[in-house]
């Protein structure tokens, strides 16, 4: 028997994970595995409660992304109570998804991944990490903290509460958007979609040219993709739309968010507590094998970018476009998730300001007339981390009789761990390995941004 | 690095993450911080696996695996102060509602009766053993500081590690988040418990006045009052007041029902009814606790058996 390298905890990624590369007697790669070290069960402690409430619950799956949660669960529980949010309500909810994307992606591609990058993969590991940063581009790092806080203070400000929010209720919204609330939105949003163009530049110039004999390599996989795109045209949709699911080669079917169970499953290796979905509708069954997998897709951001036709925002589409000439649709390198992520980041920023400039964005109609009652919803928007799906089952009283929920980093559990073995196969050989070797591993991972 | 710098670890052990990122979001006050802390580890932006010796750590989240217990000990033995860092490292956490249910009945369901899991086994080797109840820190290793609150502000975090460094009392007061709420208090002559679905409050008057059950009165302020200034009921997230918590007898459901039923014409009994009935909701972030889960106003495994033989 050979050793095992456990790389713990996986660091400056958003949850609970271990890496194991397991090595055989010539100190050469035999498996490699990511463990998610995380459950809670919520999908259990959530029975018997009001469904209008779960919306303020289920927020605090993830603390990162809890607005996604938060409005996943009001669009499902709409759906078990058959009601329709008003129209700007339901804009008024978009908005804040939108702009919570842009937080996101600026505490994950600045504080969390760019040290890899701005510092490189095999600096000292005491200072490779935003606080290094600081000090060597302080100018960079007082812009990244000031853009962060404007959005994070843009959603608190007109929200309440930008992590766990409260302001999305089943039918609508809570409150109204003033006027000069809007038009302090509209000046704040405009200084960060400048600074979304200013990352995208920056990363294209700094990251993606520099480094892309690594992008060409690092944990890349070849899978299918899953994300949500205009019903009518195709487009990129975060908050609503149907759900596309692409094969490897580009073919893809289109479908609505309460059919999921139809095409995808959820299976268990007995090495992990977190399940890995699979699309079931391809009927090739699972199977992780880097030469052959099966049944194996995609989610978060490259996901999304591949499966979209276009972007329905100047700015971002022209960044598609770019994108898609030089690396194809689908693009499978796994560090073009960072890419990705930028560009959406531009489309987020370009959707706040759509919608802030929405006739009836003021208006006071902002909550339709709820009843509970029993029946069945599927809330589904498209997390930072993936597709998000909550379906609830509410009884007579409208309490959640039973809940089912995938969240978005579970789609990616399975390609994580292909994309794992792939890095530590290809990096570690007779033995050989450093810190900056095994960072490099957790590079892959990163990508993901789990 | 200059050597006067006070040294910080955090380690999050089982939670969201949302304090963490609510570390991050002191912003640019982050900046003024580093002046003075070195931060060696921090899961969520260093790459530091170990747990160097530190003057201040900060535990996020409660303990529900033998990684979190394991996490929590040497994170005791290696840092001067430790802080209990939110609700779920002080009380246990919204998960704490997992004291509900019996760690046996949360694996059948995530792995057995999922609609889109088809196994018959549940996930065991090479995993870290899922611990039968959640427990709240200080339950585990002696906690020196506590700040609750889903995540606490971060007018309440600057405050709290302010102190710290330079060595000052925190000044936070223990008021309830009703302290900053905008409503106001009157008598009225409301006859029923309304809930959220059934109607839209008045942005003016207090909840309780309009039917409406919030927990402000009997939440400690670490939030600065965001719910009920935007049109939310407060649901406890911050967890009890200092009241609440030390008063044997009195507990989050009799302190609201008797003051609900002053301002309304419900009674207190009905109140007190409804709030049993929907217990996993009420008590949802600090059940796990001790100073709640021992007390013997509390019977949620009772109640939830009523609720499900009706």
């Amino acid at each position: 028997m050979g050793t095992v390298l456990n790389i713990a905890p996986v660091s400056r990624i958003e949850g609970h994970a271990k890496i194991a590369i397991h090595l055989d007697d010539n100190g050469n790669v035999e498996d490699a595995f990511l463990h998610i070290q995380s459950l809670r069960g919520f999908e259990k402690f959530i029975e018997g409660r009001p469904a209008e409430e779960v919306p303020r619950i289920v927020n605090r799956i993830c603390g990162i992304c809890p607005w996604m949660h938060h409005l996943a669960s009001n669009k499902a529980v709409d759906g078990a109570f058959g009601v329709k949010p008003t129209a700007t309500g339901h804009k008024l909810r978009e908005l804040c998804q939108v702009m919570a994307h842009i937080n996101d992606k600026i505490l994950h591609f600045f504080f969390l991944a760019s040290p890899d990058f701005v510092l490189g993969p095999d600096a000292d590991y005491s200072v490779r990490n935003v606080i290094g940063i600081a000090k060597a581009n302080p100018e960079l790092a007082t812009k990244v903290v000031k853009m962060r806080q404007l959005g994070q203070m843009m959603l608190e400000r007109f929200a309440g509460k930008a992590i766990h929010p409260i302001a999305g209720v089943v039918g609508g919204f809570a409150k109204p958007m003033l006027e000069e609330e809007r038009l302090e939105l509209k000046r704040d949003a405009e200084t960060l979609l400048d600074f979304s163009l200013y990352s995208l530049d920056f990363a294209i110039n700094n990251v993606f040219s520099k480094y892309m004999d690594v992008i060409s390599e690092l944990g890349n996989i070849t899978t299918g993709f899953l994300g949500t795109v205009d019903r009518e045209d195709g487009s990129l949709r975060i908050y609503d739309g149907k759900q596309r699911l692409m094969k490897p080669d580009g073919s893809y079917v289109d479908f609505e968010g309460d059919d999921y169970a139809d095409y995808l499953g959820e299976h268990v290796e007995p090495w992990a507590y977190s399940k890995m979905p699979y699309a079931k509708s391809w009927n090739e069954g699972f199977d992780l094998d880097l030469a052959a997998p099966r049944g194996i897709y995609r989610s978060n951001t490259l996901a999304r970018i591949n499966v979209c036709d276009k972007i329905s925002t100047p700015r971002a589409n022209a960044a598609l476009e770019q994108f898609r000439s030089q690396f194809g649709r689908p693009a499978q390198q796994t560090l073009l998730y960072h890419y990705a992520r930028l560009i959406e980041m531009v489309y987020a920023c370009e959707r706040t300001l759509e919608l802030l400039e929405w006739d009836g964005i003021t208006d006071t109609d902002i909550r339709a007339k709820v009843e509970p009652k029993a029946g069945r919803g599927v809330g589904i928007v498209e997390a930072p981390r993936g597709t998000l799906i909550h379906d609830y089952v509410t009884d007579a009283n409208g309490c959640i009789e039973s809940a089912n929920l995938i969240v978005g980093t579970t789609h990616n559990i399975a390609p994580m761990n292909m994309s794992v073995k792939q890095a530590a196969t290809s990096l570690i050989k007779d033995g050989n390995y450093n810190e900056g070797l095994l960072n490099q591993v957790e590079m892959a991972v990163r990508a993901y941004d789990p | 690095m200059s050597p006067e710098k006070i040294r910080l670890n955090t380690e999050w052990l089982c939670d969201c993450g949302g304090c963490h990122v609510s570390l991050v979001d002191l912003h640019e006050k982050i900046l003024n911080v580093l002046e003075s802390v070195q931060i060696q580890k921090c899961p969520v932006l260093t790459d530091e696996k170990g747990y160097p010796e530190a003057e201040i750590g900060i535990l996020t989240g409660s303990i529900r695996t033998e990684h979190d217990r394991h996490a929590a000990i040497e994170m005791r033995k290696k840092c001067k102060t430790i802080i209990a860092f939110g609700t779920c490292a002080v009380y246990g956490g919204l998960h704490g509602a997992g004291l509900a249910h019996s760690r046996e009945e949360i694996m059948d369901h995530v792995y057995l009766n999922s609609p889109t899991t088809r196994t018959n086994f549940i996930p065991a080797t090479e995993v870290d053993g899922l611990e039968k109840l959640v427990t709240p820190i200080d339950e585990v290793i002696e906690v020196d500081l506590y700040l609750p609150g889903c995540p606490p502000h971060a007018h309440f975090i600057f405050e709290g590690l302010s102190a710290l460094i330079e060595g000052t009392a925190p000044r936070v007061r223990q008021e309830s988040v009703c302290g900053g709420c905008n409503r106001t208090m009157k008598k009225s002559d409301v006859t029923e418990i309304k809930n959220s679905a059934d109607a839209v409050a008045d942005d003016d008057i207090c909840f309780l006045s309009q039917g409406f059950l919030c927990l402000g009165s009997v939440t400690l302020d670490r939030c600065l009052s965001p719910c009920p200034n935007h049109g939310i009921m407060c649901t406890g997230c911050a967890g009890p007041t200092m009241q609440i918590l030390t008063e044997p007898n009195r507990d989050i459901r009799t302190e609201v029902s008797e003051r609900m039923a002053r301002l309304t014409e419900i009674p207190s009994e009905v109140i007190r009814k409804s709030m049993e009935q929907s217990a996993k909701t009420h008590y949802a972030y600090a059940m796990a606790t001790k100073m709640i889960g021992d007390k013997p106003t509390f019977l949620i495994r009772k109640w939830i058996a009523e609720v499900e033989a009706s």
